[in-house]
């Protein structure tokens, strides 16, 4: 008999619980709508209720949207490329800090250590300016490559921890289930450890790859790379419209960052899934 | 006959602790020796040390001919400890399939990877072997989405895929439900039947008693006791052995 009545009432249990998310998700979603609303009111430079709001400069946002949105490609761009140049080094790196052959190890934990002990913004200015004192031909190189390193080295170093983590979360009986059928260690790390590596990784490479879109904005302050923040800065200081200039960059950078979030959220839901 | 395994004088420590002492054991092809033992009292160990997962101390293992010295070192000791693990196959008690890999890819990986076996052909060989072990049908789900028993049972078809000359076994069914032993004690039996080589780590006394020519008794780094199985069960001559005997009759390990 209790059988019969306990079913439905998990099934109402549950049911409740749903509509407590539902509700939930809607308030979060409104107070968002509202605050939303509240900024763009702010500077919409409307008279309302007596309160005086700020008002831009129109004429400046509509003439200088098209300079500035020709950044979003440069952004695009510089971010993937130097995503890929860190995946490469932190794979490397990571490799390297499990290796029992010293250079290896020392290297890979040089390496880390250097980076991680100096400011993004430095190690940008090195690349671009510091660099060609050196090697005077780096200075014909496009500004776009010397960003690309700059950030791909930051990035790599982090993210060396994330793959190590990676390669620590295989079990030791995967790689001796692949030595006892002959595999290499070279083979059992190429095809065996490696790949449950990146699934593990992938996720957070992904947030990665996000905090990267907004931290290339470092690259413009050299002046080399015409990406969104150069854009914005350029146009608003010779206009003196900061103000409009940095907000058309901030919505460009916001939208961006909103898409590739979904799109991080549903990798990291299919990941969580299991196979494949 | 000659013995196609031969283990002599093998010594294995972990730094201080001395696990496997002075151990030599010979098997014929086709026979079936089934290994017993309290916990820790160095079966897997042995096991392990045949296809170097654990490197032996002193002593050599002999397979089918090839002879590898433990605690070498260099590459041409490396190059003999491959050969020797192409002349075994092993399953482990928690399967260790590739997550990553379709049952079908989990089997060929050794053919192609390790054998550089046209990948047409190691597709015909794992096919031949998962039907054998009525795996085929699942040939393209992922490991994940198997029983136990499926595993272990795609796990022995991967060993078996490399055509090794013998086939370890390092207690196969203790991390299966009840349910699921029989069927993969099924499959042992019948590799066992097409005249395979096989030593198996085991608490399954009925397989030993039905399966093996021989069971092997360790007890703290020794073999205390071999002998075929109706005498080994019948008359135990050590002590231990009936003491452990007594145990599994009682039906605790
Ligand atoms: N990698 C290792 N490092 C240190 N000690 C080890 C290692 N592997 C095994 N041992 C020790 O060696 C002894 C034998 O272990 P082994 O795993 O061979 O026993 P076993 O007979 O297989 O036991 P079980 O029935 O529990 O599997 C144990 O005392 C164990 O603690
Ligand atoms: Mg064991």
């Amino acid at each position: 008999m209790t059988a019969v009545t306990q079913k439905p009432q998990a099934e109402l249990l549950y049911e409740a619980q749903l509509r407590k998310e539902r509700i939930f998700r809607t308030h979060v979603g409104v107070t968002w709508l509202v605050l939303l609303m509240t900024i763009v009111f702010f500077f919409s430079g409307q008279n309302f209720l007596g309160i005086k709001t700020i008002s831009l400069d129109n004429i400046f946002i509509t003439e200088n949207l098209a300079f500035i949105a020709g950044g979003l490609g440069e952004t695009i761009r510089i971010s993937i490329l130097s995503i890929l140049l860190a995946m490469i080094l932190a794979l490397l790196a990571a490799l390297g800090r499990l290796s029992t052959f010293p250079p290896f190890y020392a290297l890979s934990t040089f390496y880390v250590s250097l980076i991680r002990g100096t400011p993004l913004y430095l190690q940008i200015f090195f690349f671009f300016l510091a660099l060609p004192q050196i090697f005077p031909a780096w200075a014909t190189v496009p500004g776009l490559w010397a960003g690309v390193l700059a950030l791909g080295m930051n990035y790599g170093a982090y993210m060396s921890e994330t793959f190590r983590a990676g390669i620590a979360s295989v079990s030791k009986g995967q790689r001796e289930a692949a030595l006892a059928l002959g595999m290499t260690p070279g083979q059992t790390m190429l095809r065996i450890v490696i790949p449950q590596a990146l699934r593990f990784a992938i996720p957070p490479m992904g947030n990665d790859f996000i905090a990267m879109t907004k931290d290339s904005a470092l690259v413009s302050a050299t002046g080399f790379v015409h990406e969104l923040m150069w854009r914005a800065t350029k146009v608003g200081r010779a206009q003196f419209n900061n103000l409009e200039a940095l907000i058309v960059a901030a919505v460009f950078y916001w939208g961006l960052t909103l898409i590739l979030t979904y799109f991080q959220n549903r990798l990291e839901a299919r990941m969580s899934r299991g196979d494949r | 006959m000659s013995a196609i395994v031969k283990i002599s004088n093998l010594d294995k420590y972990f730094g201080r602790l001395h696990v496997l002492k002075d151990i030599s054991l010979e098997v014929q092809p086709r026979e079936v020796v089934c290994i017993i033992g309290r916990s820790g009292s160095g079966k897997s160990t042995l096991l392990r040390c045949i296809n170097f997962l654990e490197e032996p101390s002193h002593g050599t293992i002999e397979v089918d001919g090839l002879i590898v010295a433990g605690g070498e070192k260099g590459k041409e000791h490396r190059q003999l400890v491959h050969d020797l693990r192409l002349r075994t196959g092993m399953v482990f008690q928690d399967f260790n399939l590739f997550p990553h890999m379709s049952v079908l890819e989990n089997v060929i990986e050794g053919p192609v990877t390790v054998k550089k076996m046209d990948r047409a052909k190691a597709i015909e060989l794992a096919e031949y072997n998962l039907n054998n072990v009525d795996m085929l049908w699942k040939k393209d789900e992922y490991p994940n989405r198997l029983s136990g028993g499926q595993k272990q049972r795609v796990a022995i078809a991967r060993a078996l895929t490399m055509e090794p000359r013998v086939m370890l076994f390092d207690e196969p069914t203790s991390a299966l439900d009840p349910e699921l032993i029989g069927e993969v004690l099924t499959v042992m039996k019948k590799v066992a039947l097409e005249g395979m080589t096989m030593l198996v780590v085991t608490h399954e006394m009925g397989f030993a008693k039905e399966v093996a020519d021989r069971v092997v008794v360790m007890a703290d780094g020794e073999i205390i006791e071999d002998a075929a199985p109706e005498e080994l069960f019948e008359t135990p001559k050590d002590a231990r052995t009936l003491a452990l005997i007594e145990r599994y009759r009682s039906g605790s390990n």
